[in-house]
């Protein structure tokens, strides 16, 4: 079925990319940390990042194997999401000018995914009760 | 856009699964194409219509007609 061949290969690649990820990161925390300041060190501490490029890459097989009509929707609770998350971080940013305490940037990324997943999830639940009726 | 692909997949005795096998596509591409809510490409119209063994213009046509 395609569009199992198709979850199968990016699990892998999305997968193989993570492990790299861990492993370089464990690496980086373990001899990079201790390391002398200069560029031997800021060079190790980034190494974690190859497995975001492979990450990357994988993604990008991702869209480029799936079909059509799955493209078109991705790219649409992509933009949803991205909207969203736009209100929600510029809520906040009012917010914090309000006296909420102060967060990192690294929580955009989370509302980001969130967001994704939420536009996901109510579209998968439109969509079957659009099939069903 | 409608489309006649329901009736020529039931014809056939073909599931949603099947045809989505055959066009190398989801079975949501199938059941979004069947019910309407998704104009295929060219590309995909046109292997629709070599399975179908029939012109594209007899499987889809328009809503409505334009001038």
């Amino acid at each position: 079925m395609h569009e199992k061949r198709v979850a199968r290969a990016y699990r892998f690649e999305l997968w193989t990319s993570i492990a790299v990820y861990a492993v370089l990161l464990a690496g980086s925390i373990r001899f990079g940390r201790p390391l002398a300041d200069g560029p031997l060190r800021t060079v190790v501490l980034l190494l974690p990042m190859i497995g975001f490029g492979l990450m990357i890459r994988a993604i990008a097989r991702h869209v480029a194997r799936i079909d059509e009509y799955q493209r078109l929707r991705m790219l649409e609770s992509v933009a949803l999401a991205f909207a969203i998350t736009a209100a929600v971080t510029f809520s906040y940013g009012f917010l914090e000018t309000a006296g909420f305490p102060k967060l990192s940037m690294f929580s955009v990324w989370i509302v980001m995914g969130a967001s994704w997943g939420l536009v996901n999830l109510v579209r998968g639940m439109v969509g079957r009760r659009t099939v069903e009726s | 856009m409608k489309n006649d692909i329901r009736t020529l997949r039931a014809a056939r005795g073909w599931s949603q699964a099947h045809l989505a096998e055959l066009l190398d596509v989801s079975r949501q591409t199938v059941i979004a194409i069947e019910t309407g809510r998704y104009d295929p490409s060219l590309p995909l119209a046109f292997a629709l219509a070599r399975l179908f063994g029939q012109p594209i213009d007899t499987i889809f046509f328009p809503d409505q007609e334009t001038a």
